[in-house]
């Protein structure tokens, strides 16, 4: 989150369990009826969103948890998800402090390149356990999740943005 | 240093050792799963918990196809119905006609053998339809003039006897029937070689053997075949089969039914047979035609 006047309000746990259950929900969606390639991956962007904001509460346990949450449910070789999500989350928790302080955008940028990683992350593995290549469309997705960054990033702040009563 | 840090700043593991420790656990995972299969407790515990929200995720979507489906669904019947009917229609006028065609062709090849089988020559006809006088039972081929049809020519099916040509057009001809009233064939009794004649009795009657003695050689179930004395019909074509003999106490004469063994009415092709080598000349007068009586 990027430099602000005041002091943002302390984030529950369960706000983060609860946005990362629903983008798990969203990313469920029949998203094949308009065409999977180009499903934003909400997990890795919520994942990444929470490592970047609570770097101490979210980590790569988290990222984990619902890469196998996604194997499952894509039907996928299990492994591919958790590995990826675990690495980008690593990634970004190294560098937690510099990317904060970006603006959104620049985020954006940052969010992209990490997202595209992951997808390249798990082609390869789909590669060598001997999956056929799969076209450029299967990286449509992380534009999609970069392009979504901005506004969900400021949906999520709106919460935290609220003034503390003053009797605090 | 370590030591003295307060409990506040204590994260655990570093998280270049957490990716460390995770990574290790995913590629575990992968060989497990890509290698051994082993995995399939684990994959099932998880899809366990996340079918909640499998199902609400695809909820909404199975709910509006649902909806779709049933206002949908009427017109679809409805046209699917009638597109059924029509098919249904089609196929069974089709299946009649293979029916139809079936038999027709049985009979074809019945006729076929026939035609090599007999000595004399003979030629296919087709029935064309069949008289309109209820009071006559005759039938209409497409053969006459043109396909060296003369009156008194047979006419016969793959069975026996149907008839007999009486009367020649140009393109076709008229087939008497055996049935014919008074019609008449000269016969014999195949078992017996008892020499008598058959008559018609109308459309759609059964035979009848006139002016038998009582004690005639006859009995239900002889084969009536054509004698060939009257020098129209070859000889042994079989005519009728005798079905039912009664004897009238007020009558000299055995009443005799018999049942003709060609399908007199069932077939669309026959088979006109040409008239056999003419008998030498009957000493006083020439033989009257038997043309009925």
């Amino acid at each position: 989150m990027p430099v602000t006047s005041h002091l943002p309000r302390p984030v529950r746990p369960s706000l983060i369990l609860l946005t990362l259950i629903g983008a798990l929900l969203l990313n469920l969606l029949p998203w094949q009826l308009i065409g999977s390639h180009f499903a934003p991956d909400f997990v890795a962007l919520m994942l990444l969103y929470w490592t970047l904001n609570q770097p101490r509460r979210v980590g790569v346990g988290w990222a984990f948890v619902f890469g196998l949450a996604m194997d499952v449910a894509d039907g996928n070789m299990l492994g591919q998800h958790t590995l990826a999500y675990s690495v980008i989350v690593y990634l970004v928790l190294s560098r937690s402090r510099q990317i904060n302080i970006f603006p959104f955008w620049q985020q954006a940028l940052a969010m992209l390149g990490l997202l595209l990683l992951a997808q390249v992350i798990m082609a390869v593995l789909r590669l060598i356990t001997g999956a056929d290549m799969v076209g450029v469309s299967y990286f449509i997705g992380p534009f999609l999740s970069a392009f979504l960054w901005v506004p969900i990033s400021n949906l999520l702040l709106v919460y935290q943005r609220k003034s503390v009563p003053e009797s605090l | 240093m370590q030591a003295t840090q307060p409990a506040f700043f204590k994260q655990g593991p570093k998280p270049l050792t957490r990716l460390l420790i995770f990574s290790t656990l995913s590629v575990a995972l992968m060989v497990g799963d890509v290698h051994f299969q082993v995995l399939g407790r684990v994959r099932e515990q998880v899809s366990f918990v996340l079918y909640p929200l499998q199902w609400l995720a695809t909820a909404p979507f199975a709910a509006f196809h649902e909806a779709r489906d049933f206002f949908t669904r009427q017109a679809v019947l409805i046209a699917e119905h009638r597109k059924l009917n029509d098919q249904i229609l089609v196929a069974r006028a089709k299946a009649m006609r293979v029916d139809a065609l079936l038999a027709e062709n049985e009979q074809l090849r019945g006729l076929a053998l026939r035609q090599q089988q007999s000595s004399q020559g003979s030629r296919l006809t087709e029935i064309l339809y069949s008289g309109r006088d209820p009071f006559s039972a005759k039938l209409i081929v497409d053969l006459g003039v043109n396909g060296d049809v003369k009156p008194g020519k047979i006419v016969v099916d793959t069975e026996g006897v149907v008839g007999q040509v009486v009367r020649v057009q140009p393109m076709t001809s008229e087939v008497r029937l055996i049935t014919d009233r008074n019609h008449a064939v000269p016969v014999m009794v195949q078992r017996s070689r008892l020499r008598t004649v058959v008559y018609g009795m109308g459309a759609g009657q059964p035979l009848e053997v006139r002016y038998l003695p009582p004690n005639a050689d006859i009995k239900a179930g002889d084969l009536l075949v054509t004698s060939g004395l009257d020098g129209l019909y070859a000889p042994g074509l079989p005519v009728a089969r005798v079905t039912h003999i009664e004897r009238p106490s007020g009558s000299p004469f055995p009443r005799i039914q018999c049942q003709p063994v060609a399908g007199i009415d069932s077939h669309r092709f026959l088979l006109i047979l040409d008239n056999p080598p003419s008998p030498p000349p009957y000493p006083a007068a020439s033989e009257p035609a038997a043309k009925g009586a």
